[in-house]
């Protein structure tokens, strides 16, 4: 379902949920040929994190984890730095010293990428203490995956939250729902002893949903409500979001094993690869909010190849920036230890 | 004899180690399917998924079971995807593995082996890239080793888990897929050091990784003449001074070499004890080469930069040999 | 199911509840006088759950407890001599003075050890469950914390890996109130720590700390369910500490009102009351008192006993860092 939002609205996020989608495909193309490190793709989960972080202002934060590409793009940040980043520019938005691991940018509300699991959980109740006790009517919302949920500093965090009635939102992207290493055990993951991710947080009295990560309707619905709480004073929110994760994900270095999505795929099944027919026909959640917004009138085909184009493009220049722009100097390696 | 790569090394060790003795067990994130470099491939298959076991990611709380499960008679292994989060660790490390012995005057053991993956390889940042041997060396009731070859891997690897000690045992990532001779048997006591390389001018210690670097500036320093003896002490706590000692006595110059950031590291701690055994011998200050004082950096050329290279191991033997490079092309 | 006491068995346990208050006392006593130094945790008030849940384990079975632990040491079986040695530092204590009072460790009764790190005790035993299982054997590890550990990120972990791995393990939270000097509402929301065992799917009882037979009869119950393989129990008993955090300690942040309310459920007098029902003081009541006179006379010979002990010799002091 769509959101409940003007069409130029959703056709925005169409757009963002594009750009990266083709970002992601172009860095996987790129780490062939060049040491990007570790890195971890948003493929199949754009429609999550686009519709869920529009609803920030000016002044909120995020925090996220490993799989950051798509939630930095989403808030605004420009690919193309992105991308140096990666390549370890001196371009780049952390001047080549962070990597994929550690993207951020301040002045989009990202202050900072943790790669320890659970790692930006602490500091994302951090900022919201220091909203509330500076009077600020911001959030602050902690991006992170089921893993976190293992570490005793979630655990801490939300106790944290909950009984100072911090102005955070914790926005669970649940994509193990058969990951690797894990095998059925009565739970729905074999590493927690909960039947539900959000019976975790019961205790703590915070309000807890579980929804279809790909029903942007139901992510803008529930964050929606998530920051108005958030703002009025009204405390913690978590919210997990089911996906699929996407079999590229799957093996430990991202692959294009399902190949490039072609946005046709949204109206023409014939195209569809008969092997990838379940990930491109129903799990790929981008691919159905395209459908929906085809449906509704709010875009042709015509239109959706031309934007499709653009994001493109737009990648394809921001690789060669990368690519272009030169590496730190070994000189530099020490700027920025101190403030 | 056979020869293997480091991870092989390390899997034979801990398949030897679990059918002699029961009561050796592995602990850590996705074991059963290797790991993320394969290192514990086919042994969950071989003993069972209660003795190799998958944990949640709970470093805290996983190496606290580990120290339980070790006062009650296991010898576990366990081990940890990378060092740097070996942060979270900590309480139970250093507050209570380390210290149980002791604080309950002998009474206790605590026969519990970390393996921890390290090093800057592959540009991956700085949560996945730390060398932070100078930490846990710092802490009474630990053993430290980090060994350099597939053979010491092995042998220290099977000494560790012998031993009723906490041992911390830490690999170098960039080491995994190095392949040397592992002979039957081996045995590497913890606490005694391996000369790689002989040479009576200049005695230089590396560790782990560097190692091979200090070899390959060996090489190019003999071209000049400068013979070097390459120490490898392979355990840092216990460390083999006398060895060190002993070499420096020969050749009255040290240069220490480490991936660790060269502030607080292992480099100013031998150079300090070697000093006050024999200073009388040196003919020049000891020099340490050890990382820039930052985060391990991700751009490909600053990791370049910031980890020790070939040509600053030789510029620091050349400059406590007083003899510059001579250019001859 | 209900546990049945024959009228010795209860004798026996307010003898034990008696040890304790006596050492606890003699503790405070002689380091009001510098006999003994460092920082101490006394359970003076709590001596119900100690006693109680400890006398539903086994010998074999490991107990491992935190930074208020002479209690558990003692209902365990410790020496009191050798626990008072090592509170005064001597040689002749546990630990041969290395390890005081919040690091004692009498393991050839099964009491692995206490610690200065709230919930760090947790994991250890989880550890020992788990060595139980690898082995093949019946062996059961109790967990004794306070309310406090309730809020750290350890706890939280501890409670998933023994849920889903069905670890032989009662938890035991002693629920004072007070995590140090702070009342448990300004930390956390949930007053209850049950409500963290239940997220975990773990079977967790709430009791009266105070009566030492309910807190019986709840371990009782997790100690079987141990037994049997079907996983950890958390027990959360509600009680009460009747001097401050730490000897020392004014403790003026609770009310004299508070104090005295819980002074009048003093756990051994309940006890005694109880005992004196069942008739095993003999018909006169003739024996009511004799468990308090042989506790303390029994302290006072272990006191005398530990305090001639040797000090350590500081050349000695880097003996037992590793072990051999």
């Amino acid at each position: 379902m769509l959101p409940d939002l003007p069409a130029e609205r959703l056709v925005a996020q169409l757009q963002t949920m594009l750009r990266i989608r083709r970002f992601e495909e172009e860095l996987i193309r790129l780490a062939d040929d060049h040491a990007v490190g570790h890195f971890h793709v948003y493929i199949g989960q754009e429609v999550t994190g686009v519709p869920a972080l529009a609803l920030l202002e000016d002044g909120d934060v995020a925090y996220t984890t490993h799989r950051n590409h798509g939630h930095l793009i989403a808030r605004g940040a420009d690919p193309a730095r992105l991308m140096a980043e990666i390549l370890g520019k001196a371009t780049g938005t952390n001047r080549g010293k962070g990597g994929t691991l550690h993207l951020a940018s301040a002045e989009h509300g990202f202050p900072t990428t943790s790669a320890s699991v659970g790692g930006p959980l602490p500091i994302a109740v951090g900022s919201a203490f220091a909203f509330k006790e500076l009077g600020r009517d911001r959030v602050s919302v902690c991006l992170f995956g089921d893993g976190a949920l293992e570490e005793g500093a979630w655990h801490e965090a939300v106790n944290i939250a909950a009984y100072r009635s911090l102005p955070v939102i914790f926005l669970c992207e649940n994509n193990s729902l058969e990951a690797l290493g894990q095998k059925a055990n009565e739970y729905p993951s074999s590493t927690l002893a909960v039947r539900r991710l959000t019976d975790l947080v019961r205790p703590f009295s915070v309000p807890a949903v579980a929804i279809d990560g790909s029903d942007a309707a139901a992510v803008h619905g529930q964050m929606k409500k998530a920051v108005r709480r958030a703002r009025r004073g009204g405390g913690p929110s978590f919210i997990e979001t089911w996906t699929v994760r996407w079999p590229g994900s799957r093996p430990i270095w991202p692959a294009l094993v399902t190949g490039e999505t072609d946005v046709a795929y949204a109206w023409d099944e014939g195209r569809m690869p008969d092997e990838h027919r379940d990930w491109f026909g129903t799990q790929d959640g981008l691919l159905r909010f395209l459908r929906e917004l085809l449906e509704a009138g709010h875009v042709d085909r015509a239109w959706v190849q031309a934007i499709d184009g653009e994001a493109r493009s737009e990648m394809a220049s921001a690789v060669r920036y990368a690519l272009d722009s030169p590496y730190p100097v070994p000189e530099e390696a020490l700027e920025d230890v101190f403030a | 004899m056979p020869e293997m790569r480091y991870v092989d090394a390390i899997r034979t060790a801990l398949d030897q180690a679990m059918q002699t003795d029961p009561s050796v067990v592995l602990l850590g994130e996705d074991l059963t399917v290797g790991g993320p470099f394969g290192v514990t491939r086919g042994l969950a298959e071989r003993y069972g998924e209660w003795r190799v076991r998958n944990t949640p990611i709970s470093e805290g709380t996983v190496v606290g079971l580990a120290v339980g499960a070790a006062l009650a008679g296991l010898r576990p292994v366990v081990e940890i995807m990378f060092v740097d989060f070996l942060t979270l660790a900590m309480d139970q490390l250093v507050n209570h593995a380390a210290k149980l012995h002791y604080m309950s005057g002998g009474q206790l053991r605590v026969p519990l082996t970390i393996r921890a993956q390290y090093g800057a390889v592959g540009g991956f940042g700085a949560h996945h890239s730390q060398s932070l041997e100078a930490w846990l060396v710092h802490v009474p009731g630990l053993k430290v080793v980090a060994p350099a070859t597939p053979a010491d891997a092995k042998g220290l690897l099977e000494a560790a888990i012998g031993d009723d000690n906490p041992v911390i045992f830490l690999e170098h990532r960039g080491l995994y897929f190095g392949r040397g001779e592992v002979p039957d048997g081996i045995e590497v006591p913890i606490g005694r050091a391996a000369i790689r390389r002989q040479g009576d001018d200049v005695t230089i210690v590396a560790i782990g990784r560097l190692v091979g670097s200090a070899l390959e500036a060996a090489a190019a320093l003999a071209a000049d003449g400068i013979e070097a003896q390459v120490i490898d002490p392979r355990s840092l706590l216990p460390l083999d001074l006398p060895a060190i000692v002993e070499s420096v006595r020969r050749t009255g110059r040290l240069v220490v070499v480490h991936e660790a950031v060269e502030m607080g590291g292992m480099g100013g701690e031998i150079a300090a004890s070697v000093q006050a055994q024999a200073h009388d011998v040196l003919r020049a200050p000891i020099v340490r080469v050890g990382a820039p004082f930052a985060p391990v950096p991700a751009a490909p050329e600053l990791e370049q930069a910031f980890v020790p290279s070939v040509e600053r191991i030789a510029a620091a033997v050349r400059r406590v040999t007083g003899r510059p490079t001579v250019a001859t092309h | 199911m209900a546990v049945t006491r024959q009228p010795a068995e209860l004798v026996s346990l307010l003898e034990r509840m008696w040890l304790i208050r006596a050492f606890e006392e003699k503790v405070s006593e002689l380091y009001a006088r510098g006999r003994i130094r460092g920082l101490l945790h006394l359970g003076i008030g709590q001596e119900g759950v100690a006693v109680g849940a400890i006398d539903r384990l086994a010998p074999d079975d490991l107990v491992f407890a935190g930074h208020r632990a002479h209690a558990h040491a003692l209902a365990k079986g410790a020496d009191p001599a050798k626990l008072l040695a090592e509170l005064a530092g001597r040689t002749t204590g546990y630990c041969a003075g290395r390890g005081g009072s919040m690091h004692i460790s009498a393991p050839d009764v099964g009491f692995m050890t206490a610690t200065g790190v709230v919930a760090g005790n947790i994991p250890l035993a989880l550890g020992a469950a788990y060595a139980s299982v690898v082995g093949n054997r019946s062996l059961v590890a109790a967990a004794f914390f306070g309310d406090g550990a309730g809020q750290t990120g350890g706890f939280h972990e501890s409670l998933n890996i023994a849920s889903l791995w069905g670890l032989p393990l009662v938890l035991v939270c002693e629920n004072n109130g007070y995590a140090e000097f702070t009342p448990l509402s300004a930390h956390t929301k949930i007053e209850r720590l049950t409500e963290y065992a239940k997220v975990y799917g773990i079977p967790a009882l709430t009791v009266d700390g105070n009566d030492v037979l309910a807190v019986g009869q709840a371990v009782g119950e997790g100690v079987d369910r141990a037994r049997r393989g079907e996983g950890p129990t958390f027990v959360e008993a509600l009680t009460y500490r009747l001097r401050g955090h730490y000897e020392g300690d004014p403790a003026k942040y609770r009310e004299l009102a508070e104090l005295s309310d819980w002074k009048a459920r003093d756990p051994i007098a309940r006890f005694a009351a109880v005992v004196a029902d069942s008739g095993a003081f003999g018909e006169d009541g003739a024996n009511d008192g004799v468990a308090e006179q042989q506790a303390r006379a029994r302290v006072d010979t272990a006191a005398d006993e530990a305090l001639a002990g040797p000090l350590p010799e500081p050349a000695d002091i880097t003996r037992y860092v590793y072990a051999d």
